[in-house]
């Protein structure tokens, strides 16, 4: 038999405890306990010489068990454990007692009884203290590369930010070409920058960056592995052109005679069935849409095949799966527009001349369907009155509940891109709040009230009527001034509400990553952990963990690449020690554990003939789940064992 | 001159929000949508649903009851329909009316006038003789239809519509 | 499907607006609904909901008991009747409380409170029950040259919690109605608004001042009739007309309005007099002549 020796230490905590306990009578108290060698009270057992007590008696004393009661363990345990192991003790023969935040800052009403459960829990913990035994944990390799899943500006600061750190990134976009929403703006709010002038420097680095593998075009299969080592199995969709001998002249994209509504237009234009997203995409490598391509529909044509001057035109490609192997995964899917269809009353689809404010970008943008001039959709003609109406969607029960955060601004920055294309036109912004809560937000909301012939109106429209001639006609109540006014439009365009991309359940779920409210990855902690997962190596970069504009995203998204690379640095990961572990001779390999893990750590596996559960100790971790669902006890949790619980439970009983 | 701020109170918003049922009065955030498309703010300039509402959360219960604007109301249900946040102006008004009543301020003549009918006959009024464009009067038996249905149990119905309504009518 | 209808007729269509009675007598049993006299179902208390929300219940609860001691579904002519009998099902099943203390009351009057009747207004009857086809099949005299509107009423729409007889983002059935009985008809503004005649008791004017709107708007787009299906509205548009003209110093505004049973009888080949067009206000000679009746 082991002989155990304790040492116990209370702290005072300046008059945190030892303004409503005395630690030096519990010490005395807990010192006549059998097994405790010695008991010590101390002013900050946190400090430098408080841990050196620890370490000394440690030595002199021979002590294998140290109890310290002070501050909850998740302020300093790791404190403790190195000061332990610095004695040369392992670290999981410590044991931490809140005696602060259990015990004197909730009960310092009643100090006789507080001192009363403090000797008591520090009993309890003497007796716990006989159960501990040694643990350790295990060191495994990690990947040095990132996949990081989406191009758009988080996913493109991301992947530059590790590629610069000597990390190899994959860079996976599921479109012809990055750039995501951004590309498809035509100014920036505040500062009116280009979109596609601050973007396309980003994109370019990135194509052409040595550390960076961009596949374009492809998405992500299925993920599996454990945190640093992850497999993700990547497709390649079939592109019917090959990509390695285009050299992305264009002259396939100019020949093609099939016209298609364009994505990227928002449906307001025309590209062709083999095509480039834009003109500046990054590759500038076309791809076939398999769904319009006349000779993959119908067996004609074949005519980009005929113009290529280096036959990279390839009817029978298959689509390509590629299996990568990297340490950490950044998600950087961003959004998707709500279907405003959805609010009937406004007339979205139905009506002509009612827009999206993605579709005015478009009309704004120089590379757009209409080269920059906004007109009316029913017939090209310039309007002259324009409505926009923000929050559409937005707020709403019924429909979107949460704020898009970016509506706002959009809103007045769409007030400016009309009266720049049409100086004459009168313009009405119809909001219920105006937020402009970001640097520079305010000084161009100042801007914009100062402009003439342009309404700021505190309302908003019920319902939106068409006119025979295509124009549009609603009343809207200005709450700043008591008036009901009637607005005769030529054009609305709505400020809509903002979702998660419509197939991000599915990735979400490959991923194993919880969602939040509004279908948005959940991150760690809403204040302190913005870019981490549940899943360690997975991290969120941008709109993808919530409405944000681009300067919020790329701040995001650098701190994603950060946290990446301080997991990726060490080279090594660590496992956790209070890890799940099999007594074999027990299990029956019922599979009721495995079944019930969320981490999918434990898998059934035969040997000798019977099937028995074997716990991964890189994924699991350490939640106990499949210790309460054991109907036999076989699985249990290293520092959380039945008897090193039920002991502490049957000390605190007995009182 | 300013209204000092004890005036102000929301205990009537839990009794309003009883009789409402399941909406949700509170969570209005005056947007205006329900004004903006108000069947009777168009004809009516004084009366704003989101402003009944605004009012109604401050505690100006009497107020609106003695204005007798919340008769105005066409119940159309649009601002139910479109309201954002499930607020509900129409039963809003509808609380308020309710209210009206239990307090002994009468509605408008006309509804009290259905009241005393419904009570003693199960109609809102009697059969009417109506002129047609020849300026002829038909009645019912004119136009040979089936005797005019009396309410089941007669007596049982004018003793619970008394008790439920009878304040209401104009006796 | 069942065409066997307790006919509910509320107040208003047994005090005043007798044409919905007589063109819903006359015209429904030829398309095939037999219909029951519904004894003892009087006021529905649509009309008194602002006085006290507990009474309105009651009446409406106290109609759907009848309706089960008979065993038979509903049919309610007015849309008023109709999105109180549906609303007061709806509470009571989200509300067993209330729905104990209802029974309570009922029981006083030994009738019983199951809460399972189903109730159908004169749209879903014609469009759904019978259906488009049957009443295209049975058109003798077809409304071709005419274009009809359709004026659905607000509450044959909204409130959309409960079962409506119109979708509210697509009210189309009274269209596919007058399509069928060979007319022509479009969409206007606002066609799912309201005629405002629950304003009539506050400010008769003003209440008549939006029927006046709604006319307008019809005449604006060309319709040479406006058919609905609640006697409120028609009371607006039709009986109201004259006032509506001279409110609004517009000779113009006047179009003949009719009853959906009206239209459907005219077109099945019934007579004006034995569908009451002689009661209607508006010039229905107008399109009476068009289409050689």
């Amino acid at each position: 038999m082991e002989d155990v020796r304790i040492g116990v230490y209370v702290c005072h905590c300046g008059k945190n405890i030892a303004g409503v306990i005395n630690p030096r009578k519990v010490a005395d108290t807990i010192s006549k306990l059998p097994h405790v060698i010695i008991a010590r009270d101390y002013l900050y057992m946190c400090s430098s010489p408080g841990q050196d007590l620890i370490v000394e008696d440690i030595r002199k004393h021979n002590l294998n068990r140290v109890i310290v009661a002070a501050c909850s363990p998740s302020m300093h345990l790791h404190t403790f454990q190195n000061a332990v192991k610095r004695a040369g003790l392992n670290p999981y023969l410590l044991e931490i007692v809140n005696i602060r935040e259990q015990a004197t800052w909730v009960h310092d009403d009643n100090p006789e009884k507080t001192e009363k459960k403090v000797i008591e829990l520090i009993k309890a913990a003497v007796e716990r203290a006989f159960h501990l035994y040694p643990l350790t944990t295990e060191t495994f390799p990690v990947e040095k590369k990132s996949l990081v899943i989406g191009g758009g500006i988080a996913g493109i600061k991301a992947a530059l930010d590790l590629a610069n750190a000597g990390y190899k990134v994959y860079l996976v976009e599921k479109r012809q070409s990055i750039g995501g929403k951004m590309a498809q703006f035509d100014k920036t709010f505040p500062t009116l920058d280009c979109a596609q002038c601050i973007l396309t420097p980003l994109m370019v680095e990135v194509g052409s960056h040595p550390n960076i593998t961009l596949l374009a075009y492809s998405e992500v299969e299925d993920v599996n592995g454990s945190p640093g080592n992850f497999t993700v199995r990547v497709k390649l969709k079939a592109r019917y052109v090959n990509w390695d001998k285009c050299t992305g002249c264009g002259t396939c994209v100019e020949k093609c005679p099939k016209k298609v509504v364009s994505d990227f237009d928002e449906g307001l234009g025309f590209r062709k069935a083999i095509y480039f997203e834009f003109p500046q995409a990054i590759p500038r490598k076309p791809v076939i849409d398999a769904e319009n391509c006349l000779y993959l529909t119908r067996g004609i044509c074949r005519v980009c095949e005929r113009f290529c001057p280096v036959g990279a035109i390839d009817f029978n490609q298959q689509p390509e799966l590629l299996e990568l192997k990297v340490g950490t995964i950044i998600v950087a899917v961003g959004f998707d527009i709500y279907d405003v269809s959805k609010l009937y009353e406004y007339g979205y689809g139905r009506y002509k001349n009612v827009i999206t404010g993605l579709q005015l970008e478009r009309l704004s943008s120089a590379n757009g369907p209409t080269k920059g001039r906004i007109v009316k959709i029913s017939d090209g003609k310039e309007p002259k009155t324009v409505a926009i109406i923000l929050c559409a969607g937005s707020r709403d029960e019924k429909h979107v509940n949460y704020c898009c955060r970016v509506g706002c601004i959009l809103g007045l920055k769409h007030v400016y891109y009309v009266k720049k294309a049409v100086p004459d036109a009168k313009v009405v912004v119809c909001y219920t709040d105006i937020r402009a809560f970001g640097k520079g937000f305010e000084e161009f909301y100042r801007k914009i009230r100062s402009l003439d012939n342009v309404y700021l109106i505190r309302g908003r429209p019920m319902e939106i009527f068409e006119n025979k001639d295509g124009s549009l006609s609603f009343d809207v109540y200005d709450s700043n001034t008591d008036l009901m006014v009637h607005v005769d439009a030529d054009l609305v365009v709505l400020e809509t509400a903002v979702v998660p991309p419509k197939d991000w359940e599915e990735l979400r779920r490959k991923l194993k990553i919880s969602c939040g409210p509004g279908g948005f990855a959940l991150e760690l902690h809403p204040k302190l952990k913005p870019v981490e997962t549940t899943v360690d190596g997975i991290y969120l970069a941008g709109f993808i963990q919530g409405p944000k504009d681009i300067p919020d995203v790329v701040a995001h998204s650098g701190a994603a690449a950060s946290a990446a690379i301080a997991f990726m640095s060490k080279g090594y990961v660590e496992s956790t020690p209070y890890i799940a572990f099999v007594d074999e001779d027990i299990c029956s390999g019922c599979g009721i554990c495995a079944s019930i893990c969320p981490f999918e750590a434990i898998s059934i596996e035969v040997e000798e003939g019977r099937r028995v559960a074997k716990v991964d100790s890189i994924k699991c971790k350490g939640c106990g789940a499949c210790v309460g669902s054991c109907p036999s006890g076989a699985i249990q949790q290293h520092y959380f064992t039945d008897i090193q619980v039920l002991t502490e439970v049957e000390a605190l009983a007995r009182g | 001159m300013p209204i000092a701020i004890e005036v102000l109170t929301s205990k009537h918003l839990l009794r309003i929000r009883e009789i409402v049922g399941f909406q949700h009065p509170e969570y209005c955030y005056q947007c205006a949508k329900c004004t903006s498309g108000c069947t009777s703010a168009k004809v009516i300039s004084e009366y704003k649903p989101h402003l009944i509402v605004a009012l109604t959360k401050l505690g100006y219960i009497d107020e609106l009851i003695k204005s007798g604007i919340i008769w105005a109301c066409s119940e159309c249900w649009k601002c139910s329909e479109f309201c954002p946040q499930e607020v509900s102006p129409v039963e809003v008004v509808l609380a308020l009316k309710n209210i009206a009543c239990m307090l002994g301020v009468k509605p408008p003549k006309a509804i009290q006038e259905m009241a005393k009918n419904v009570i003693e006959t199960g109609y809102i009024q009697n059969p009417m003789n109506i002129t047609t464009k020849d300026f002829e009067l038909i009645s019912r038996e004119d136009l040979n239809l089936p005797q005019l249905k009396e309410p089941y149990k007669p007596d049982k119905w004018k003793e619970k519509l008394k008790l439920l309504i009878g304040g209401a009518s104009n006796e | 499907m069942n065409k066997k209808f307790l006919l509910y007729l509320g107040c208003t269509i047994p005090t005043k607006q007798y044409a919905y009675e007589v063109s819903a007598r006359a015209v429904l049993p030829k398309l095939g609904v037999e219909l029951v006299e519904f004894e003892g179902a009087t006021c529905c208390g649509f009309p008194l909901k602002g006085i006290n929300k507990n009474a309105w219940i009651y009446m409406s609860a106290r109609i759907l008991a009848l309706a089960e001691q008979y065993g038979l579904p509903v049919l309610a002519l007015c849309n008023g009747c109709d999105v109180s009998l549906r609303e007061t099902i709806f509470i009571l099943n989200k509300h067993p409380g209330l729905k104990d203390e209802i029974s309570k009351m009922l029981e006083e009057e030994e009738l019983e409170l199951k809460n399972n009747t189903r109730v159908v207004h004169t749209i879903e009857l014609l469009h759904d029950t019978i259906g488009v086809k049957k009443i295209k099949s049975l058109v003798v005299k077809p409304l071709t040259t005419l274009k009809i509107a359709s004026y659905p009423g607000c509450h044959a729409i909204r409130p959309t919690e409960i079962p409506r007889p119109e979708n509210a983002k697509n009210p189309v059935k009274i269209d596919n109605i007058i399509k069928a009985l060979g007319g022509e008809t479009e969409d206007y503004p606002d066609k799912s608004g309201c005629c405002g005649a629950t304003m009539l008791p506050y400010d008769a004017e003003n209440a008549i001042r939006i029927s006046a709107g709604k006319i307008r708007t019809l005449k604006d787009y060309g319709f040479d009739a406006v058919v609905t299906s609640c006697p409120y509205c028609m009371e607006m548009l039709d009986a109201k007309q004259e006032i509506a003209k001279s409110l609004l110093e517009d000779e113009e505004l006047s179009i003949p309005v009719l009853y959906l049973t009206q239209l459907v009888g005219l077109a099945i080949g019934l007579k004006p007099g034995e569908l009451g067009l002689d009661l209607n206000m508006s010039p229905v000679e107008d399109i009476l002549e068009k289409i050689e009746v």
